[in-house]
């Protein structure tokens, strides 16, 4: 009974004071049985509200509906008063020593209090944007593998085109084939026609030239030798009237 | 009973119970100790950060045999600086003055040193009694020389602790006083005092901790000649 008392009353000093923090934590570490561990309480994000660095905004708020705004300060100048007036507090060498102290650690705190608090928060920060990184970056490449799955969908559902279009190409191919074949039979069976026309042609030719060569030799042997000599004397007396007609011609 | 100087350095009893037992677990007492959640308040957050790099500061030059002492003396450097400097506070009790207690801490370290050294790698170890290039006259003078040097480092690292916090906090409490007694004398006189004490407020601070760092830092050297 005495311990939960105890722990009770920690955990009401648990809120600024470094002591109090401490005799809580120094408490927490002879819990050990697995029933003080859970549910383990969640710590406030931030320390609660002090006044003047050292005394709790509880304090002034317990205060507050009997005396007001300056009840606080009223117990702490009439404890102090009381203190040194019954000489239970007596001033000696050590409250120099305690004033140049708590002005050395006012100073401190007052000086580097905010940027040493800024550094402790970036390293917490710090901490959790490394997290949320890892996070990110494993949900965009999720993001990216969804986008590049649907994207193969589409190709599959495209694929269909590109077969017909292969087809249509498969029998333009087949047709061109066709046709060129056609062309070559074409061709082929018109030079074997034309041959046998030439052929036709030169049989024709040269039975004419024969029937010509025998006309003509027929001729040529029957000219007999009288009929040539009186042809050959008919031409020179025909040539001589002739010279005679263009030299009377060429006279005139 | 009147008081002199030296008894803020008795150790402190109330109704014959001795205090030094509370007086020696304050760090324990008031430092956080390492939580189970992933973000941490301020100040747990600030001590992980000051632990990491002090202990990889103070093991950089030692090789990894050196290693296994990094619990011993990171937790003797927190340990050392905490009491000095709660020690600055009015009304309280610096156990580090106490020679007793600072010789308990150096002798044993020193000597776990020194024993492994001799231990594993002894010719290396007594190799370090006789420096490099020494001219041959002189090699017996300086072996003896070096022998003394070596068994006077504990008392050193002791007595260093303890006449450093000793003499600081002695100081602070004359010029206090004087301070103090001036003020109804003279208090012009007392106003240069008081700036006097308040700047030896502030060497008193970085003494603590300088302190506390130096005897850390020459006890990694010994070890790192002997491990």
């Amino acid at each position: 009974m005495l311990s939960r008392l105890s722990v009770l009353s920690a955990n009401a000093l648990k809120s600024s004071s470094p002591l109090g923090a401490g005799l809580v934590q120094a408490s927490r570490s002879l819990q050990t049985s697995s029933q003080s561990l859970a549910p383990v309480p969640p710590l406030p994000e931030m320390g609660s509200k002090v006044r003047h660095g050292i005394f709790p905004e509880e304090l002034f708020q317990l205060l507050y509906p009997k005396t007001g705004v300056t009840g606080p300060y009223m117990l702490g100048a009439g404890l102090i008063t009381y203190l040194l007036s019954k000489e239970l507090y007596v001033i000696n060498h050590e409250t120099l020593i305690a004033l140049s102290v708590g002005s050395v650690i006012v100073f401190a705190v007052k000086k580097y209090g905010p940027s040493v608090a800024a550094f402790a928060d970036k390293l917490n920060e710090d901490k959790v944007a490394k997290a949320q990184e890892v996070k990110d970056g494993a949900i965009a490449s999720l993001t990216q593998a969804i986008e590049d799955e649907k994207k193969e969908q589409w190709r599959v559902d495209g694929r269909s085109m590109l077969f017909d279009a292969k087809r249509n190409n498969v029998a333009m191919i087949l047709e061109t084939n066709y046709r060129e074949r056609l062309h070559m039979v074409t061709n082929e069976v018109k030079r074997r026609l034309d041959y046998q026309v030439a052929l036709q042609d030169l049989q024709r030719r040269m039975a004419q030239e024969h029937m010509v060569n025998w006309v003509e030799k027929n001729v040529v042997s029957s000219i007999t030798p009288q009929q040539e000599k009186e042809s050959i004397a008919k031409c020179i007396t025909d040539l001589k009237a002739l010279a005679k007609a263009t030299q009377s011609k060429a006279a005139a | 009973m009147t008081l002199s100087l030296f008894d803020q350095f008795a150790s402190p009893a109330l109704l014959g119970i001795p205090l030094i037992a509370i007086a020696l677990t304050f760090p324990w007492i008031l430092l956080p100790s390492s939580t189970s959640r992933w973000l941490d308040n301020r100040l747990s957050t600030l001590q992980s950060w000051f632990l990491v790099r002090f202990t990889h500061q103070l093991l950089q030059p030692l090789n990894f045999g050196g290693h296994k002492w990094a619990l011993v003396l990171t937790s003797l450097m927190v340990y050392i600086i905490t009491l000095n400097l709660l020690g600055l506070l009015p009304y309280t009790f610096t156990p580090t003055t106490q020679l007793a207690m600072n010789l308990g801490l150096a002798v044993p370290l020193w000597l776990a040193t020194v024993v492994l050294g001799l231990r594993n790698n002894p010719t290396n170890a007594l190799g370090h009694l006789l420096p490099h290039a020494t001219p041959t006259v002189l090699i017996p003078a300086l072996i003896i020389i070096e022998t003394i040097s070596l068994f006077i480092r504990p008392l050193a690292l002791g007595v260093r602790l303890t006449a450093n916090l000793t003499a600081g906090h002695l100081l602070m409490q004359l010029i206090a006083t004087a301070v103090f007694v001036l003020t109804s004398l003279m208090p012009p006189v007392a106003m240069i005092t008081s700036v006097v004490l308040l700047l030896l407020t502030l060497l008193e601070m970085a003494v603590a901790m300088i302190q506390a760092y130096v005897f850390v830092l020459l006890l990694s050297l010994y070890l790192q000649e002997n491990i």
